[in-house]
This record gives C-alpha cells, structure tokens and sequence, in this order.
C-alpha cells in the first residue's frame, strides 16, 4: 500500500473539497488516462486495487503512472467508545482527489486495450471516472 | 496560413461574472499583447479558437485577430482550459511581427515500429513531446516527424538527432535531451496473499518528524477510552 515514509504531523484536520483540479488536470506521461469526475477521498487500499486491476488486465507491456498519493491521514475511534477523549487513532491513508484530476495514465498499449483497463480500475474507485486520451483534448 | 480570421472585440468589463456571461454567448475573454502595440484585452469567438488548437499546426497556427481597429497577426501564447468540462476559459494572444524571429514549441511526432518494441519485447516511451525552436514566424513547422524503426532497448533518440532544417530552424532545446526511449519491460511482482493481506489490515505507521506524540502516550489514549466507560457503568 502507498503510503508517506515520514511525517511531520501524525493526524490531520479534514478539509474541505471545494473546487475543481487546476493542477494535474493534463495528461503529463502516457497516452491514455482515468479523470476523476467528482471530489473523493481515495484510500492507498483504492488505488491499490485499480494498480492490481490495470496490470493484470494489461499483463505484458504498457506503463502505469499512478498521479495520486495518499498522504493524508484519517483517524477512527474505536467501536463502541464514546464521544470525547481525543481524536482516535490513525487509520489508513487517503489522497484527496477533485473534480477533473488525472489519476491514473498508461502509455503502450493500444486504445482498446487502454479504456478496457481503465474501465477495470474505475470500478475500483468510489467516484465516476471518464477516460482521455491525447487526441479526444479540447 | 494567414486566411484564418478570428472575430474579437475589445472588452472593458472585467471580473468572473463578466467572464462568466461572454463564456455564455460563444466567447472567450483574452487579451492580445506584445509586439509594438498596447495590450488590448478582448472578447474572441471560441469555435474559431478552439478549430485553431484542434487544426494540424495547433497553437503555432498564425492568423488574424479581427479587430474593429483592423486585423492583427497574432498567434495563441497560451490559454486556460477548464479541467472537467473541457472548455476554453481564457486565451493569451500574442502580436507577431513576420519578418521577427520567434521562439516556439513544435510537436514532436514518431512513425515506424521499433526494433526494440518489435523484436526484443521492450516499451517504446515518449519523453518529450514538444521541443523550442527559434524561427521565422512563416517557418515554424507544423511538426517535427522522425523515424523511430531503428530504436533498440536502451537507445534513446536525442533532441539533437532530430531532422530539422538548420538554414531555417534554431534549436533551443538541450540538445541532449531524450526525446524518446525503448524501456525493457520491469517484471511485476505478486506478493503472497498472506503478507498482502497482512499489509492491508495494519498499515505500519510513518516515522514522524521532530515533537510526534511518543508512543507510550499513545497506548495510554487507546487504554483510556475503554476505562471511562467501566467507570460510567459503576455509576449506574
């Protein structure tokens, strides 16, 4: 699982996810890539299963970029404790992903083999995904 | 090349709402600057614009800026695209001089199979995809095409092997910069559903930098929690 190697603080405040990716909206690597289409947290165990889904599909061949990292840490209290004492324990990791983020890119493959891939991996993910490709910009 | 006219107007009104209603009747607010002239910022037709971007010389096509002033040559320098939808947002219009060399990026496309894709099993990667030239503006290629057919497992092809016309085209970029590349492929490897599982159900935690709360403090919170509610029972 992905995961930061250090940090400087162990738990995080949560945020908001308003607005769109201005960042990292544009295919940077391959010829192919999975936007997201809302805002989500996306767990490091998410990401992992797309991985999974994508190179298994594509077997032999192609290159997998992966343009998100959980590096955000959420806490979760314990089953049945109640409210108070403090925030609970780290849980896992998360990246938070906006509107429009390129989250996963691929490059030799061919096209049919890429959106069938990319397809895999959207079912893996919480949110509607919509597949690019250099040539459908604009 | 210049027989592409862009319709604009100058605009005065400024701010998102004014941008968000010429975006609403089929234009795109931009400004037109450079060259011996003032910026002028400008209301442009996007159809026009975007055929530009999507035509085969892209965003080095030069053409004219229809302006109640008259026409101007001009070419797009750059421009805002909003990333769900698409859609032009902003555009940056740049004056051009035809008799002034210009520095522009220009494509880089690839034809043939490689030998090292083909025969050796390896993954042909683009590395750089645009690379700056210094020229006239009726020079700047639409394209730089070049055969990759010969590239084995390791080569690479260089910005400085690319065929360009030197009597008319100045290469900026480092020469040595890889263009493209055949990569063998890196085998994956499946760990055991055992410690797979293992890793998936309790994530080691990162080392933290400097104050982290220590470790033994943490135990303590976790120990707490369950303690109260014994506590809360016995008052019952």
């Amino acid at each position: 699982m992905m995961m930061p190697k250090k940090v400087k603080y162990r738990k995080q405040q949560r945020g908001r996810r308003r607005g769109k990716a201005w960042r990292g909206g544009e295919l940077s690597f391959g010829e192919y890539g999975l936007k997201a289409l809302e805002p989500a947290w996306i767990t490091d165990r998410q990401i992992e299963a797309a991985r999974v889904a994508i190179t298994r599909f594509i077997k032999r061949g192609g290159k997998l970029w992966i343009r998100i990292f959980p590096d955000k840490p959420f806490t979760k209290k314990p089953a049945e404790t109640r409210m108070g004492k403090g925030k609970g324990a780290p849980e896992r990791w998360v990246a938070v992903v906006k509107p429009g983020r390129v989250m996963f890119e691929m490059a030799g493959v061919d096209l049919a083999t890429a959106t069938q891939a990319m397809d895999l991996a959207a079912h893996k993910l919480p949110i509607q995904t919509r597949f690019v490709s250099r040539t459908g910009e604009l | 090349m210049d027989q592409i006219t862009v319709e604009a107007r100058p605009r005065d009104d400024r701010g998102k709402n004014a941008a968000r209603r010429l975006r609403r009747q089929g234009q795109v607010p931009g400004v037109l600057y450079g060259g011996d002239g003032k910026s002028v910022t400008l209301a442009v037709n996007t159809k026009q614009l975007a055929a530009i971007l999507r035509s085969e010389s892209g965003h080095n096509t030069i053409f004219k800026v229809k302006l109640p002033t008259g026409d101007e040559p001009a070419m797009l320098k750059d421009w805002q695209v909003d990333p769900l939808l698409g859609s032009l947002l902003h555009v940056d219009l740049l004056r051009v001089a035809m008799d002034v060399r210009i520095h522009v990026m220009v494509p880089v496309h690839t034809f043939g199979e490689p030998q090292g894709v083909k025969l050796q099993g390896g993954i042909f990667e683009m590395v750089t995809r645009e690379v700056e030239v210094e020229c006239l503006p009726s020079d700047i290629p639409g394209e730089i095409r070049v055969d990759v057919s010969e590239l084995m497992i390791g080569k690479q092809l260089r910005v400085g092997d690319l065929p360009i016309d030197a009597a008319k085209i100045k290469l900026l970029s480092d020469p040595q910069r890889v263009v493209a590349h055949v990569v063998a492929l890196r085998a994956e490897e499946e760990k055991p559903a055992e410690a797979a599982a293992a890793e998936a159900a309790a994530p080691a935690e990162p080392e933290v930098i400097k104050k982290g709360k220590k470790e033994a403090e943490e135990g303590e919170e976790v120990a707490a929690a369950p303690a109260a509610e014994e506590k809360e029972k016995a008052k019952k």
